[in-house]
């Protein structure tokens, strides 16, 4: 399966043909989500109006967390196949999962302050979230660190694989320091009970905004194939013979 | 032709002593490295205010922060001037595996670097007005952790192998593996203080410290083998 | 007998060799020549072991090497331009531990042999910080007498003569005649094809470059 998707021809043709129901769909699944959200839904008993915040953050957390294991699988094809698609595809969810990450932390601060009165609060999701971006923003320097580029692809698949081991480890001992230090009493983001009408804009919202990354990803995906292409070409014309 | 597995305890031995001598001849790195520490140590007074409750409360994650801050730079040079001197190329035409290797080297920077730095702890404590009951404990938390540092640290050695300013990179790659050894080293303390029982934050340090004492060989021969092999 | 087998290896995007053949006989020097950035270091680094094949099998006696890197690597003594050596360490120190890992022993004797052996026993206990390129070097080769010693089938050189002064060419001449002598193989890669007297091949690797631009 793979293999028969690693032609980069073949990729090409088939996400040029899934490309505007990909945009389609997310634009639409988003749309009803956030007017689910936004007017049909309804306010928190204790967070009032501020509980809405949750349709983007949620999803953006969710997100982030899912393309960073995205990321690690197509890195540890990358290591064992050696398949240069692998690593493009690597390269174009790091950016994205970053912005989600970055996305989950300006909302989960967006929503401190009404509910804690702080912009920051040292909770164990927020700050899980904040370690993760740095291993986004890890991967992402480590790749650009080296003079040919592909050697830093490699070194950072390692990277993403070690962030993938470790995130679970670094996900319990925050929780742990999380009960040691603060009373329970405090208000987490995902309440007990969550209501169904809260539920159905917040699936929405979830599949939009994957697919919607989807569709980003296989966007970003074709530019850097058309990138390597033209490398090629301009070593071919030798105009850059030690690329 | 000595191949057996009695002669890997030999050659084990053989990089730990070169790791030791090479170390023992700069023995000006270890005192900077040390002298960091006291600087961090400095600084914190000097922010906060010389109150001695107030600096009580916090030393314990003072001397822990400190410690990780202060052996940052040194990380690096692990693996680096192996690498940029060829020794690598030399250790890879061995038969004695890659991550056996590795594991000696971490082992030997936990031993020429850390613990040094660790035993000097006393003196940090009495800076920051530290109940002495406390040191033994942070001590003991400082020396299980610290192996887990060194081999977090082999990795994020071996990771910025070529890299250009790979020193600047390293703390990024780097401090965010080292959440969990903090967390719970510095929690032992906590509880002590607490009065409850410091046994649980230990043995979940000494869990992490050998899973990372498992993981950490492979991922770095990995990342040796890409770096000798451009 | 070593047999490259259609070898594509990469460095960067940048394609080195693409279904390189060629053949290297065993218990004889091999001198791979070719112009800068024709990829020598490359392939010698590829024939060590250290360098992935993008494609291609190195096989020595129909065997491939890849699969067997340990016991391949174990066969060979590879010095490189960069020599291997610690600065903090002396002359005889780097060599002794040289040797500590490779399993052997570290007997003070066969230390000595060695280095007399390219003509540097004088210099032992000097620090490689304060060495001149050429006693590096020196250093460095003096690793290719426990061929002498232990079971050493290979030796992968690149550009060993470069910072070589005539008398110490005339020593290494004599290390690789004692090691031809006990059947052993040489690989080296140098532009300077005035090295040796003896009889030896020649992969040229210059036409090979040219016609992979063609």
């Amino acid at each position: 399966m793979f293999d028969w998707l690693a032609n980069p021809n073949r990729f090409k043709r088939i996400t040029n043909k899934l490309e505007p129901f990909l945009i389609v769909i997310s634009v639409i699944l988003i749309t009803l989500g956030l007017y689910f959200g936004l007017f049909d839904s309804p306010k928190d008993y204790q967070q009032g109006d501020a509980v809405r915040i949750m349709y983007v953050h949620v999803p953006s957390a969710w997100l982030a967390s899912l393309l960073f294991l995205s990321l690690a699988i197509s890195c540890v094809f990358y290591l064992a196949w050696k398949h240069p698609l692998a690593d493009i595809i690597s390269s174009s969810i790091a950016p994205i999962g970053a912005m989600f990450s970055l996305l989950t932390l300006i909302t989960g601060s967006l929503w401190g302050k009404p509910m804690w009165g702080t912009w920051w609060v040292w909770d164990a999701r927020l700050t899980s979230m904040l370690v993760l971006f740095f291993f986004y923003l890890g991967y992402i320097l480590l790749s650009n660190a080296f003079e040919r580029k592909i050697d830093g692809s490699k070194s950072a698949s390692v990277l993403a694989i070690i962030g993938v081991i470790n995130l679970p480890i670094i996900k319990f001992s925050v929780d742990w320091w999380h009960t040691l230090h603060q009373p329970s009493s405090i208000l987490r983001f995902d309440g007990p009970s969550i209501d169904n009408q809260m539920l159905l804009p917040l699936i929405l919202m979830i599949t939009g905004f994957s697919i919607f990354s989807l569709y980003i990803i296989t966007i970003n995906v074709k530019t850097k194939l058309i990138e390597k292409k033209c490398e090629a070409l301009l070593l071919k014309s030798n105009l850059r013979e030690f690329v | 032709m000595k191949t057996s597995h009695s002669s890997w305890t030999y050659i084990f031995i053989a990089h730990m002593k070169r790791d030791f001598l090479t170390n023992s001849r700069s023995l000006i790195d270890l005192i900077s490295i040390i002298g960091f520490m006291l600087l961090i140590i400095l600084l914190f007074p000097l922010g906060i205010g010389p109150d001695k409750e107030k600096l009580g409360i916090v030393s314990n994650a003072i001397i822990w922060i400190g410690l990780i801050i202060a052996i940052l730079p040194s990380l690096e040079k692990i693996l680096q001037k192996d690498y940029e001197s060829g020794w690598l190329d030399q250790i890879a035409t061995t038969d004695v595996p890659l991550e056996i290797v590795l594991l000696s080297k971490s082992i030997s920077y936990w031993l020429i670097v850390l613990i040094p730095t660790i035993l000097s702890s006393p003196l940090f404590a009495i800076l920051l007005s530290m109940e002495l009951k406390y040191l033994p404990w942070l001590i003991l938390s400082m020396s299980i952790g610290g192996l887990g540092i060194s081999l977090i640290g082999l990795n994020g050695s071996a990771l910025i192998l070529g890299a250009k300013r790979g020193n600047i990179l390293l703390p990024i790659l780097i401090i965010p593996l080292m959440i969990p050894i903090l967390i719970f080293g510095v929690g032992i303390n906590e509880a002590v203080k607490t009065g409850e029982s410091p046994f649980g934050n230990l043995f979940l340090l000494m869990a992490l410290t050998l899973i990372y004492l498992v993981i950490s060989p492979f991922i770095s021969a990995l990342l040796v083998r890409i770096a000798i092999g451009r | 007998m070593i047999n490259l087998e259609n070898l594509t290896i990469q460095r960067g995007s940048r394609t080195i060799f693409s279904d390189f053949n060629s053949v290297i006989e065993t218990g004889l020097v091999t001198i791979i020549k070719g112009e800068n950035g024709s990829g020598k270091s490359t392939l010698l680094r590829a024939l060590a072991g250290f360098t992935p094949l993008e494609n291609g099998k190195i096989k020595l006696n129909k065997k491939s090497i890849l699969l067997s890197t340990a016991e391949w690597s174990q066969k060979l003594i590879f010095i490189d331009t960069k020599n291997g050596l610690s600065t903090d360490l002396t002359i005889i120190e780097n060599l002794k531990f040289w040797v500590g890992i490779k399993g052997w022993s570290t007997s003070e004797e066969n230390l000595k042999k060695a280095l007399k052996s390219v003509n540097i026993d004088k210099y032992a206990n000097l620090f490689i910080s304060q060495c001149s390129e050429g006693l590096k070097k020196r250093a460095a080769l003096a690793r290719l007498y426990y061929s002498f010693i232990n079971k050493i089938d290979f030796w992968i050189l690149d550009e060993p003569t470069n910072e070589l002064d005539q008398p110490s060419r005339i020593l290494f001449q004599q290390l690789i005649s004692s090691f031809l002598k006990q059947k052993g193989t040489v690989i080296i890669a140098s532009h300077d094809l005035n090295i040796l007297e003896k009889k030896f091949n020649i992969i040229d690797l210059t036409l090979l470059n040219k016609r992979n631009i063609k």
